[in-house]
């Protein structure tokens, strides 16, 4: 299980107005697990995600691919994004055609599939993005969130191993993103491996297997989602909050609500299943 | 040209196979252009403003301010073709005597113009037609079938795209602007309008660069490919379209 299937080495770059937006970064993924990076604004997670698929070269230090290290070549890079997507953070800048349907097959024949075969992906992504009913409408004239959401069916339709979200539900209402949470979970059933940046601390708490926290171009952070969220000190300095179910379940154990060998929750049924029935209430 | 984008993706006649709909404009727009009576342009307007009106559901008003578009520099060529001054008064149709010069129409000029007025609007009604019901990128997939080089519709798709990017992005500054008080004052408006231009060019930069890294992501590798909707061949479609070229043939060969 694992097994690394991405990983960047010492990654340092400089975007060419001098902003020195990553430093000596490292960071290990697992094929088939699900990493959060969380950060604030600014703190590299989108040039970090441009280095998983070679769009940005590094200035120096390595990213590698199933323990190689990537080649910048065309036709190496061609077949490297085959198996990373990303779904980018603006989905304006991803649309570029002037219909869904069209926009969300471009990914797709660029693998050389059969025209049947890209039909048949593109129906199967627009059902799992619900953006069916949107197929002719032009990409210009969808609301933000409807433009996320056809956007990742772009990237969807290309199956790659490696799914790379940046901040997916930023801008979705809450029936969108829980349901963006359902496909991610269908995916990691069909052992993908996802990498998600988000500044939504519950998000990144309850969904990932694994964290990692960025600032200002470091790592200065990873591990499991349950120990890292629990040090104030590293919350704190990544201008971060702790999530709501952490503070939750510490205050009922400071308070004496549940005893201090109680497991940290992960989701919110586990904090209810964990808080007991008072006394009186019990037997009735 | 935002409205005329917006109906042609939501009419009635957008299911219709662009093919059918290319092929029916651009042949009336033949026989409008080569008749030589005034009868053939105006059966041709009629057809389009009904097409237009009654099959695709476009509403009357929008067509009515389309058509008035070209209707100023229509007006214009053709009044100083009917239109002569001469010191000579004989043959007018229709003249005026000031001084011993003479304005008015010559009969014969008159025709010319009418038909000149009729065919260039039957013309433009056509165009209208294509315009108003097949969206642009089902025109560049016709194109594309057509062995038109990919360079020039792989432009077209990119620069149609940006057109809305541009749009967008100098309403979205404008609005901006206004929010904060720009426009206020005709100086005030001079400083806004110059800070508009040069945001918008370096946005409008920046976009594009992201547009071809989202494109690199995606496999792009120097061809852009999409899949059109497939629309339905219609034989009714190409009866129809028989049906009305060839009485429209007819009718210029009569009248030649
Ligand atoms: N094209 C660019 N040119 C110059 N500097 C850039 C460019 N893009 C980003 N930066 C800078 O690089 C740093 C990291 O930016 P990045 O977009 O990776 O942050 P982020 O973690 O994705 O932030 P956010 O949460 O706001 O999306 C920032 O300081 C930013 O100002
Ligand atoms: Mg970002």
């Amino acid at each position: 299980m694992s097994e690394l299937i991405l990983e960047a080495v010492n990654l340092e770059y400089s975007y060419p107005d001098g902003t020195s937006a990553l430093r000596k970064v490292n960071l290990q993924v697992q094929k088939g697990e699900r990493l959060a990076i969380l950060g604030s604004n600014g703190a590299g997670k989108s040039t970090l995600f441009m280095h998983f698929n070679g769009i940005y070269r590094p200035n120096s230090g390595f990213i590698k691919y199933q323990g190689q290290d990537i080649s910048y070549k065309k036709q190496d890079l061609i077949e490297l994004r085959k198996k990373v997507g990303i779904v980018f953070q603006d989905p304006d800048s991803q649309l570029f055609s002037a219909s869904v349907w069209q926009d969300i097959s471009f990914g797709p024949l660029n693998l050389g599939l059969s025209e049947e075969v890209v039909i048949e992906r593109v129906k199967q992504a627009m059902l799992d993005t619900e953006t069916t009913d949107l197929e002719d409408k032009p990409t210009h004239l969808l609301s933000y969130g409807q433009k996320k959401r056809v956007s990742i069916a772009g990237v969807l339709a290309m199956e790659p191993e490696v799914i790379i979200f940046d901040e997916p539900t930023a801008g979705m209402d809450p029936r969108h993103s829980h349901e963006f949470m359902q496909i991610l979970e269908k995916l990691s059933l069909e052992g993908k491996t996802i990498i998600l940046s988000t500044h939504d601390v519950d998000l990144a708490y309850s969904w990932s297997d694994r964290l990692a926290i960025m600032y200002r171009g470091e790592i200065i952070a990873h591990g499991l989602p349950g120990e890292l969220l629990t040090r104030p000190e590293i919350v704190k300095r990544a201008d971060l909050t702790i999530p709501w179910l952490i503070e939750t379940h510490t205050e009922l154990v400071k308070k004496g609500w549940l005893p201090s060998s109680a497991p940290l929750p992960k989701t919110k049924t586990d904090l209810f299943q964990n808080i007991p029935a008072k006394s009186g209430q019990q037997s009735a | 040209m935002i409205a005329i984008d917006a109906y042609a993706y939501n009419n009635k006649l957008k299911s219709v196979h662009p093919a059918e709909k290319s092929l029916f404009a651009m042949l009336t727009m033949g026989m409008c252009l080569t008749s030589s009576t005034m009868l053939t342009p105006f059966i041709v307007l009629v057809l389009m403003a009904g097409g237009i009106v009654f099959k695709a559901g476009i509403p009357t008003r929008v067509l009515i301010r389309l058509l008035a578009i070209p209707m100023s520099f229509l007006l214009i060529s053709v009044l100083t073709i009917a239109i002569s001054v001469s010191t000579d008064s004989s043959g007018f149709w229709l003249a005026q005597t000031v001084k011993g010069f003479t304005i008015g129409i010559h009969y014969p000029d008159l025709l010319t113009a009418a038909n000149l007025f009729l065919r260039s609007l039957g013309a433009v009604s056509c165009l209208y037609f294509l315009a108003l019901t097949t969206p642009i990128t089902e025109l560049i997939a016709v194109l594309h079938t057509l062995k038109v080089p990919f360079i020039i519709t792989e432009l077209m798709v990119l620069i149609y795209r940006f057109i809305f990017v541009f749009l967008e992005t100098a309403t979205m500054i404008r609005r901006a602007q206004y929010s904060r008080s720009g426009y206020v004052s005709l100086k005030s408006s001079f400083r806004s309008m110059s800070r508009l231009f040069s945001a918008l060019l370096g946005k409008v930069f920046v976009k594009y660069q992201d547009l071809y890294n989202t494109m690199a992501a995606r496999g792009y590798n120097g061809e852009i490919r999409v899949l059109s909707q497939k629309r339905p061949i219609s034989l009714r479609n190409y009866f129809f379209i028989a049906g009305i070229e060839i009485p429209l043939i007819i009718l210029n060969l009569l009248w030649r």
